[in-house]
């Protein structure tokens, strides 16, 4: 890897292109085989392509109920607990939470039928079932993070006796915003037609959708950057930021079609208008503690994406939390890092 | 600057080296992949179009040098331009120069953002005489990828033009609303339905390129602007890297805006329902075909997931 010292002139710069570009990625190809997770776990729970997973404990019990943990179904939930120095559940475990996480697998061309009802009234409360079963309980935490938020919401409005308390992580609630550029695309696209033709839709579709935000960053200058140099350490990070932005699971049809149509095309959730297995979703059921934490850099779910979830909730005790870092720096940021876990447990103590 | 603007001789020797370089550097990777077994070929302007299982050392490289020789071109042109515009001695005349530069290299930016990157799909090839495929199809600007756009198998269906009782169907090229007739009526009808959905997606694909023509346009004259002052007053970048970061954020503040904009929502939109509609059209051919040979289809195979559904949900309700 080229050192950071910069050429003196730009001819200079242009001969030490090539030799920057050849050490660079020699990196990258030394990088290609880093490993993901920090933290050891086990499978409690299988059905089709989900898996419940139970972190081991890795400090003293701080005497909390189990936070079960939902993640999004784009993405995998390893960013969570990408690397030990980056990862929001090591923190969590270190200051004694007993945490579960919802991994929803890879679908495939079986789970085109595959609803928002399987998932929300099917797989998740299957899964919270698991979780009280075994610490007999009657209710307990619920993280939700990023879409996982919305199912978490629209879960806890529907089973309010199974959900003690929310927690939501950069979650969208008002999916129109004026500031929502996804959205904005979204709101002409054909999303019947898109699923008839894919079945299930491919992670490639929303990645394209997603890098086209900014798409000179993150289709170029990204890896241009790269050449300024740096450490193994830092090309290592890259590369596991890499392979989870594009490790990115299929999309169930007939969910993703629900969700693009009841979600960011209608709003249904905001204007509840949102029915679930015959039942309405009615935000105002929540009136268990709510713990809001949302990113005030995100450009995927806006603040403002977020915080329009106070007015719509019953609760009387609901906190927004607002960090100054991205959607993705949420996960991995050093401020989020220091920060966020200490909010939630200290939270979680006081109720 | 100064000295830079004359040495032109130097810039164009180094900027030549710096390219056959990189040429030989992949040459040199290609055939390190050929001699582990990897299936390494060609040359960094080809390699977008060459095929290498993802995520393997071929992928990866051919990744990152498309990305360099991106920078390079983008790069090395406004350096080039910055050099000719130090030329000038007067502040004002120098910032005209940059702009008026900046004009001509609008189609030179534009198609570089035309090029696929890795996994977009291929251009189309129906394989049916007389329409030779839709080129550009799916090399949007820069992404092969609004929403929707990534999608496999739209580059063409092996053998769709050999087609139990079609024959190829000679003379379809063009022949959009001609009545169909005979005994394959009903496949006629299919394929000019194709065909007319190819030509929408054609059009489709212009209006959105015609888009980010207007969106490359407009980054660059916001990057004159931008540079206007440091060139009046004889401060001008000192590095490709730097001009090529303003470059980008002057380019992401214009799209930011025009990415907002009905016109281009509605240009994407019609893209993405346009390709939908032809791989659904697509697959209708694809499973005529595989019935004749008695293969199983997507809509037998869909019927059979239904059916699974329904009894799990049986057993489910027996179960409570």
């Amino acid at each position: 890897m080229p050192g950071p010292a910069e050429p003196s002139t730009p001819l200079q710069e242009l001969g030490e292109l090539p030799g920057r570009i050849a050490a660079t990625f020699q990196s990258l190809q030394a990088a290609s085989t880093v490993s993901f997770g920090a933290s050891e776990k086990d499978a409690v729970y299988r059905e089709d392509k989900l898996t419940l997973y139970h972190y081991r404990p890795i400090a003293a019990s701080a005497n909390l109920p189990p936070v079960l943990i939902v993640y999004a179904l784009v993405n995998r939930p390893y960013m969570m607990d990408l690397q030990p120095d980056r990862s929001l559940i090591r923190r969590l475990l270190e200051l004694g939470l007993d945490l579960y996480l919802i991994d929803w697998g890879y679908p495939d061309g079986a789970d085109r039928f595959t609803d928002l009802n399987d998932y929300i009234n099917g797989y998740l409360h299957r899964c919270l079932g698991v979780v009280l079963r075994e610490h007999r309980l009657e209710s307990t935490t619920v993280l939700g993070v990023c879409q996982g938020g919305t199912f978490s919401l629209c879960y806890a409005a529907l089973h309010p006796e199974r959900v003690r308390n929310l927690i939501t992580m950069v979650t969208p609630v008002d999916f129109q915003t004026s500031d929502n550029l996804l959205s904005k695309w979204v709101q002409g696209i054909d999303v019947e037609a898109l699923v008839a033709a894919h079945g299930i839709v491919p992670g490639e579709v929303l990645n394209a959708a997603y890098v086209s935000l900014m798409p000179f960053r993150l289709l170029q200058q990204k890896y241009v950057n790269l050449l300024d140099g740096g450490d193994q350490a830092q090309i290592d990070n890259f590369m596991r930021m890499e392979k989870w932005i594009f490790d990115s699971p299929a999309q169930a049809g007939a969910a993703f079609a629900q969700f693009a149509r009841w979600f960011f095309q209608e709003n249904r959730l905001l204007k509840g208008t949102l029915e679930l297995g015959g039942r309405r979703v009615d935000l105002r059921q929540l009136t268990q503690p709510l713990l809001n934490i949302y990113a005030k850099q995100d450009h995927l779910v806006p603040p403002a994406a977020s915080t329009a979830l106070e007015p719509l909730v019953g609760s009387r005790d609901y906190l927004a939390l607002g960090l100054d870092v991205g959607h993705i720096g949420m996960y991995v940021s050093g401020r989020s890092q220091r920060e966020l876990p200490q909010a939630i447990a200290y939270w979680l103590q006081r109720r | 600057m100064t000295s830079e603007s004359n040495a032109t001789g130097d810039w164009s020797a180094a900027l030549q080296k710096a390219q056959a370089d990189m040429l030989r550097q992949w040459t040199e990777m290609s055939q390190a992949w050929a001699a582990t077994g990897s299936a390494g070929a060609g040359a960094p302007a080809a390699a977008a179009n060459a095929s290498a299982p993802e995520g393997g050392p071929e992928s990866l490289g051919r990744a990152f040098l498309q990305q360099c020789e991106g920078y390079l071109g983008v790069s090395s042109s406004l350096w080039e331009l910055l050099n000719r515009s130090a030329g000038t001695p007067d502040p004002e005349q120098r910032a005209r120069h940059f702009n008026d530069g900046l004009a001509g290299l609008q189609q030179q930016f534009a198609s570089l953002w035309a090029v696929p990157p890795p996994g977009a799909p291929p251009a189309m090839a129906f394989g049916m005489p007389g329409m030779g495929g839709l080129p550009g199809m799916g090399g949007m600007p820069g992404m092969g990828g609004m929403p929707g756009m990534g999608i496999p198998g739209v580059g063409g269906i092996p053998g769709m033009g050999m087609m139990p009782g079609m024959g190829g169907l000679p003379g379809m090229g063009g022949a959009f609303n001609i009545p169909a007739l005979g005994p394959t009526r009903e496949q006629q009808e299919s394929w000019q339905r194709l065909l007319q959905l190819g030509a929408r997606c054609a059009q489709a694909q212009m209006q959105l390129s015609g888009q980010w023509n207007d969106i490359i346009g407009r980054a660059l004259r916001e990057l004159g602007e931008r540079l206007a002052p440091r060139l009046k007053s004889g401060a001008p970048p000192g590095s490709m890297k730097e001009i090529y970061d303003l470059w980008v954020e002057a380019a992401e503040g214009v799209y930011a805006q025009a990415a907002r904009g009905s016109a281009f929502v509605q240009a994407q939109a019609e893209v993405t329902n346009a390709l939908s509609q032809l791989r659904s059209a697509q697959r209708e051919l694809v499973e005529e075909w595989t019935k004749q040979f008695d293969l199983p289809t997507r809509a037998e195979l869909n019927s059979v997931h239904q059916q699974l559904r329904e009894l799990k949900a049986a057993l489910a309700g027996t179960r409570s």
